[in-house]
């Protein structure tokens, strides 16, 4: 074997190596990526306008939003989910303010930053009325905070 | 009798304790033992050197290995059942609360000892040529023990164990272009939920104590190469320039011309030749300087690691690994506070998510990992090595003192609040 042909192989070895590799890498990767999530749907109901009471929001557990009902403004929803590291922040009615207990970040009633470590405003997702008649809320639609279903 | 006696010369094959010789066979004839050298330097082997804190982990992590095998009998990794199980091992399984205890607190010593120990090594300057790669290994040692202790933190599935989790694989996703898919990987899924509890369980019970073995395997093949520990400062003497003498060999053989690989090792290349004697080449005052492994170093091993044991049995006996309430999404406790170790962490990811979380830990690791070749010093000695004692050791004090701030001084809603001071929580 010449030095020419040496190199061509071994370059062509080192190539298929590396693909072969990466390949497998990528293959790992893949395979611990789910190709189903059995995790609660993004959309969903809850339940008819009147079973919200008007004044302080109403807080469901298993989708983390609270939803709020003004009285001539219509329906809001807003995550509960804080945007700095994702831990489920508290309402306060005599404040009218969302408390994070875990590094403190406060959220004013409209979601915006007033003190604390979170990077973003609370999300507000686009909340709709379904052809039965019940509320739906789509946590893939994120609105501003002067979003209102009126109802 | 004789059968008896054949039988045991057939299992144990060296010569009695009382020779030389039997000393030296016990240790390379032993799969167990021959790790260690036959004769260790006197220096070595006392306590005030090394408080034997490489050992102690060790001796920790096997604890940890055989309470955590026997914790597996009763834990089943799915969220609706995992909880039941702690409780089962805390109320109904024979010394399921010992057990859990002992797994929990030897797996805090271990933080303790693993940090304590790269302070012994970086103190005593034993990172340096030729033992920067094991150095390297220590720190991944280190990380592969803080994996073990974030991924075991899920398990109990309470709801310290289910917040704690959430927000460290929340601040993993602050990682510009690849957080946000780590996150996915690590969880599979979304949201801390049955995906995740399994991943953390194959992680902790399988995938990093297997990586921890094997790299703990290269760290002492590596130490025992290198010579064994390195020298006490106190007997560092210059570097040898005398030739080497060949102990045993018969007189008319010529010394071997061999250079010591490494200032600190005894024992030279052990030259293996078809119709020579094997030859153990050192100098003379060395060969005074040191003693048999047996006894003198595998009776303090012994000991250190009944100390050990015994510690981590008492400290068990007393005092409970805690178990909160179940862990529920919707409630995130008030202060929501990781183990202590990470609540260095936490203060600074309160400040600042990406800097805090993943800036500022990347670069420690960083710095740490490039310890042995960024210092260019070839002195072992304090007084030539001043820049670097006051860098490292404001490391360590900035690291300590974040933590005591984390445990100590924060309380609900992450707010400045003094040991001393008792904070009622707010009405909603």
């Amino acid at each position: 074997m010449n030095r020419r042909s040496f190199m061509s192989w071994g370059t062509a070895g080192v190539a298929a190596l590396c693909s072969a590799v990466g390949v497998s890498l990528g293959a790992v990767g893949r395979f611990l990526t789910p190709s189903v999530f059995y995790e609660p749907p993004q959309t969903f109901k809850i339940g008819k306008p009147a079973d919200f009471p008007f004044g302080s929001p109403t807080f469901l557990v298993d989708e983390k939003i609270f939803v709020f009902r003004h009285r001539e403004k219509g329906f809001a929803v807003a995550s509960a989910v804080c945007t700095h590291l994702g831990c489920t922040v508290k309402y306060f009615q005599s404040d009218q303010d969302f408390h994070c207990p875990c590094h403190g970040s406060i959220y004013s009633a409209n979601g915006t930053v007033l003190h604390g470590p979170a990077p973003r405003p609370l999300n507000w997702f686009e909340i709709t009325l379904a052809p039965d008649g019940q509320l739906r809320v789509d946590k893939n639609k994120i609105v501003p905070p002067t979003y209102r279903l009126m109802v | 009798m004789n059968l008896i006696r054949e039988i045991w010369r057939s299992i144990v094959r060296r010569d009695p304790l009382s020779t030389d010789k039997g000393k030296s066979e016990l240790v390379f004839l032993n799969v167990w033992l021959h790790i260690h050298p036959a004769k260790v330097k006197k220096e070595n082997i006392k306590f005030r050197y090394s408080f034997y804190l490489g050992f102690i982990t060790f001796f920790l992590f096997l604890i940890l290995l055989t309470t955590g095998i026997a914790l597996m009998f009763y834990y089943r990794p799915y969220p609706s059942v995992a909880y039941q199980d702690m409780k089962d091992l805390q109320f109904a399984v024979f010394m399921g609360p010992f057990l859990r205890n002992m797994h929990r607190w030897a797996a805090q010593a271990m933080v303790l000892c693993v940090f304590l120990h790269m302070c012994r090594v970086f103190y005593t300057g034993s990172y340096k040529k030729p033992r920067q790669f094991n150095w390297v290994i220590g720190v991944m040692l280190l990380l592969l023990t803080l994996g073990l202790s974030f991924t075991g933190y899920l398990l109990p599935w309470d709801q310290l164990a289910y917040w704690a989790i959430t927000v460290g694989t929340n601040i993993g996703s602050y990682a510009p272009l690849v957080g946000g898919r780590l996150r996915e990987l690590l969880l599979g899924g979304h949201t801390v939920g049955e995906a995740a509890l399994i991943r953390f369980y194959v992680l902790h019970v399988a995938i990093l104590p297997s990586l921890v073995i094997l790299l703990t395997i290269v760290h002492f093949w590596r130490v025992r190469k290198d010579g064994g520990l390195s020298r006490p400062l106190w007997k560092l003497k210059p570097r040898k320039t005398e030739a080497l003498v060949t102990i045993g060999a018969p007189a008319e053989v010529a010394p071997l011309h061999v250079a010591a690989a490494s200032p600190d090792k005894t024992y030279g290349l052990m030259e293996v030749v078809t119709g020579k004697p094997i030859f153990e080449t050192v100098t003379p005052e060395e060969e005074e300087d040191t003693v048999f492994s047996y006894p003198y170093a595998f009776v303090r091993e012994a000991v250190a690691l009944m100390a050990t044991v015994t510690t981590v049995m008492t400290v068990s006996l007393f005092f409970n690994a805690p178990l909160e309430e179940m862990a529920n999404p919707a409630i995130t406790p008030n202060p929501a506070k990781a183990p202590w170790y990470f609540l260095g962490l936490q203060e600074l990811v309160s400040h600042s998510a990406l800097l805090g979380g993943v800036v500022i830990p990347a670069l420690m690791v960083i710095a740490l990992l490039a310890i042995p070749y960024m210092d260019r010093n070839p002195s072992r000695r304090p007084r030539d090595r001043k820049w670097a004692l006051w860098v490292f050791t404001f490391f360590v004090v900035a690291n300590v003192a974040l933590i005591i701030i984390g445990t100590f001084f924060r309380g609900p809603g992450w707010a400045w609040v003094p040991p001393w001071v008792h904070v009622v929580a707010r009405p909603e």
